[in-house]
């Protein structure tokens, strides 16, 4: 009588699995799948043991610097041991203000550009506690995403757009004054040279001439030789007129607005140690080789001759 | 409901000079299109709920991202599908390719024509319904092959072949469990079958329990009937337990292997459609259609009191298993109790037929198919063939014989 016991088994072990189903469609739905954009998980709280337990210490995760407190010291790039941080300041104008931190510290240089590559950010937090005003802080913010649609059509070539991506730069000025301000301290600079190579050129000349003028005096003693006299006041004259260029080239240029732009720049710095992007390989592409595809398409015509 | 529907155009005085045979047509195209929409809305809601059920049986939570809760997460893929291309294989048999969809289509809504939804509700009020639904679900079968053979894949040859083997095979379980119930009534006409479970009677005849008079309640055999039918009927629309034609394990997709695009949405919709004319078939013959459970108001009022002492008690159930109080059956229940008492207006609704009843009945058959799909395991090509014919044949044989030696002893019939 197997067969009325196999009918008896197989309703009773139907019934008691649509039991177990039902079970679970009445139950109330906790611990289920997270609805990440709506709701996260909740962020650890936990002392990392620097000041009091507040928002920004929580979790090491992204690294931001309030630029407006930024004095521009470069304690920071100097603390980071991976090197993520470079700072380019500039000199302010003789009669520029460059404003107060909040902790009344007046600034004297401009941070054109502070970047920050979270790419290589270890999470160490070594730069924050050098920084004399308190601007560099980890805050708790995990998820490095944003709706900016510059991320959403990366094709698989600019892959490593999502790297520059990660690089994010505060600024107090706009990048075409930071351009400005570059090609000036660099002109000061290159004018700083040259002014330096022509009084080591003069101070060599002149060493010269007097060498020869010891020599001259040691060949004619008595007689006095009026060249010398007239090249000395020459070199002169050169020194003064590079000096007053040297004052023309400092041109003052007022800062109109300071920007606070926390902006990602793709592709601004291009970081010299990027490593070769892969080259995508397109999805079935070492499945189907020629000759696999060919076996597949094989049998099908070989049946139809065959029926 | 053509011919009414006609007259009703004629009877304005602008559309009068149509004449008769202009404003049937008109009607015609109205009912078809009518029936179509039904089925095309149907398949689409019926996506969301199946989706919805078996997350939630499964601990998972199912479309939540468009629309509220996911609810508009089905819209958005049937305008995908759509948009899709188009793609028809080198080597298949274009013609076959792409008559096979539409046969598929065709036979699955047309049988809807002769659904009484209610019972003024309906299309065509065939003396044969029954058999007229019966045979033209069958041809869904030819184009399954069709489009199984068309495809030139061998996975799709296997599982058209499967679903011919399996849809014959169940044929005859089921006609004979039909023909059980259609010699209680003495008529295939579906109005009939469901005016024939008006009222209340016992339990079983004899066992006194004040029940509707419903078939399922008519008598054991009609009751075991009840489930074989419904066994039978998901084996013949392809559903889960049953699902070898297209069992994605073995097979991919089936014979739906090689179709994209629109094709594939409309295999998905006649899938539905099928689900949803067993659903209503087993309404009919066996829940009494669009008969109300209660013959007047005093019956609805005790009858819903009665339901919200078991939400009551199913209350207390889910609270002793999940240690959470769950007030939606309990509330909904008592809040149509304490209407029902309150308004004799609203209880006598209750106890009047209409389509309300119907679309209930449906709906929970549908939950059951649902229930079903999303707990048992696929059956084995033997096991199914074992099942059919030497557990289900011999049973609905025996239900035949049975009904007639019980319709014998009720006196329903003398020989």
């Amino acid at each position: 009588m197997s067969y009325f016991s196999n009918i008896t088994n197989a309703v009773g072990t139907l019934i008691e699995g649509m039991k177990v189903t039902m079970g679970y469609f009445v139950r109330p739905r906790e611990h289920v799948t997270l609805q990440y954009p709506d709701e996260v998980w909740p962020i650890p709280t936990r002392n990392i043991g620097v000041g009091e337990l507040d928002a920004y210490n929580t979790i090491r995760s992204k690294l931001v610097v309030d630029i407006d407190d930024c004095i521009g010291c470069k304690a920071c790039e100097r603390a980071c041991p991976v090197n993520c941080i470079h700072i380019d300041t500039y000199k302010g104008g003789p009669d520029e203000d460059l404003g107060t931190t909040s902790n009344g510290t007046k600034i004297k240089l401009l941070t054109a550009s502070f970047i920050i590559d979270m790419s290589e950010c270890m999470f160490c937090d070594l730069c924050t506690p050098p920084c004399p005003e308190d601007c560099i802080t980890m805050t708790p913010d995990y998820q490095f995403i944003s709706n900016d649609n510059l991320k959403m059509d990366v094709t698989p070539e600019q892959r490593w757009r999502d790297r520059n991506l990660l690089i994010y730069q505060f600024s107090k000025v706009s990048e075409t004054e930071r351009q400005q301000r570059k090609a000036q301290a660099e002109a000061i600079a290159k004018a700083k040279a040259e002014a330096l190579a022509l009084k080591k050129a003069e101070a060599l000349k002149a060493a010269e001439d007097k060498a020869a003028l010891a020599a001259a005096e040691e060949a004619v003693t008595a007689k006095l030789d009026p060249t010398s006299a007239e090249t000395v006041s020459a070199s002169e004259s050169v020194s003064t007129d590079i000096n007053s260029t040297g004052s023309e080239v400092k041109v003052d240029i007022p800062i109109a607005s300071v920007t606070l732009a926390e902006t990602p720049v793709p592709a601004a710095e291009p970081v010299a140690n990027t490593p070769e992007p892969e080259t995508p390989v397109a999805p079935g592409d070492d499945i189907s080789t020629p000759d696999s595809s060919e076996n597949l398409e094989d049998p099908t015509t070989k049946e139809s001759e065959n029926g | 409901m053509i011919q009414s529907l006609a007259n009703w155009i004629l009877s304005f005085d602008i559309l009068a000079g149509l004449g008769n045979p202009i404003a049937w047509g008109l009607s015609l195209f109205i009912v078809s299109a009518l029936i179509f929409v039904f089925v095309a809305v149907n398949a689409i809601v019926l996506v969301y709920i199946e989706r919805k059920v078996s997350a939630f049986m499964q601990v998972r939570l199912g479309p939540m991202r468009v629309g509220k809760f996911g609810s508009l997460q089905t819209v958005a893929d049937a305008l995908k599908l759509l948009q899709k291309e188009d793609i028809i294989p080198r080597s298949a048999d274009k013609i076959l390719f792409l008559i096979g969809p539409w046969v598929i289509l065709v036979a699955s809504v047309v049988t809807f024509a002769a659904i009484p939804f209610s019972d003024t509700l309906l299309a065509a009020d065939m003396s044969i319904g029954l058999f007229y639904v019966v045979s033209i679900s069958s041809i869904v079968v030819l184009g399954i092959v069709m489009a199984g053979w068309a495809s030139n894949n061998k996975w799709s040859l296997y599982g058209a072949m499967r679903s011919a083997a399996q849809i014959i095979s169940y044929e005859i379980p089921v006609g004979i469990t039909l023909i059980a119930v259609v010699a209680v009534v003495g008529s295939l006409n579906l109005q009939t079958i469901v005016q024939a479970q008006g009222g209340t009677g016992n339990l079983f005849y004899w066992i006194p329990l004040p029940l509707p008079n419903w078939f399922i309640f008519h008598s054991p055999f009609l009751f075991l009937a009840a489930f074989i039918y419904l066994i039978g009927a998901t084996a013949e629309i392809n559903r889960t337990p049953f699902d070898i034609p297209e069992s994605e394990s073995e097979l991919v997709a089936g014979f739906m292997t090689e179709f994209s695009g629109l094709r594939w949405a409309l295999f998905f919709l006649s899938e539905y459609a099928n689900a949803t004319l067993v659903a209503f078939l087993v309404a009919i013959i066996f829940l009494g259609g669009w008969q109300s459970p209660f013959s007047n108001y005093a019956g609805a009022q005790i009858g819903f009191s009665i339901l919200t002492l078991l939400a009551v008690m199913w209350t207390l159930f889910v609270k002793a298993k999940t240690q959470r109080l769950s007030f939606y059956p309990l509330g909904l229940s008592l809040m149509i109790t304490i209407a029902a008492w309150l308004f004799p207006g609203f209880a006598i609704w209750l106890a009047s037929p209409g389509l309300f009843w119907m679309l209930i009945k449906v709906g929970s058959v549908i939950f059951l198919l649902m229930w079903f799909r999303w707990t048992f395991p696929r059956l084995r090509v033997d096991q199914l063939m074992y099942v059919s014919w030497k557990v289900i044949l011999p049973i609905s044989l025996f239900n035949l014989m049975g009904v007639a030696v019980w319709m014998w002893l009720t006196g329903e019939i003398h020989f």
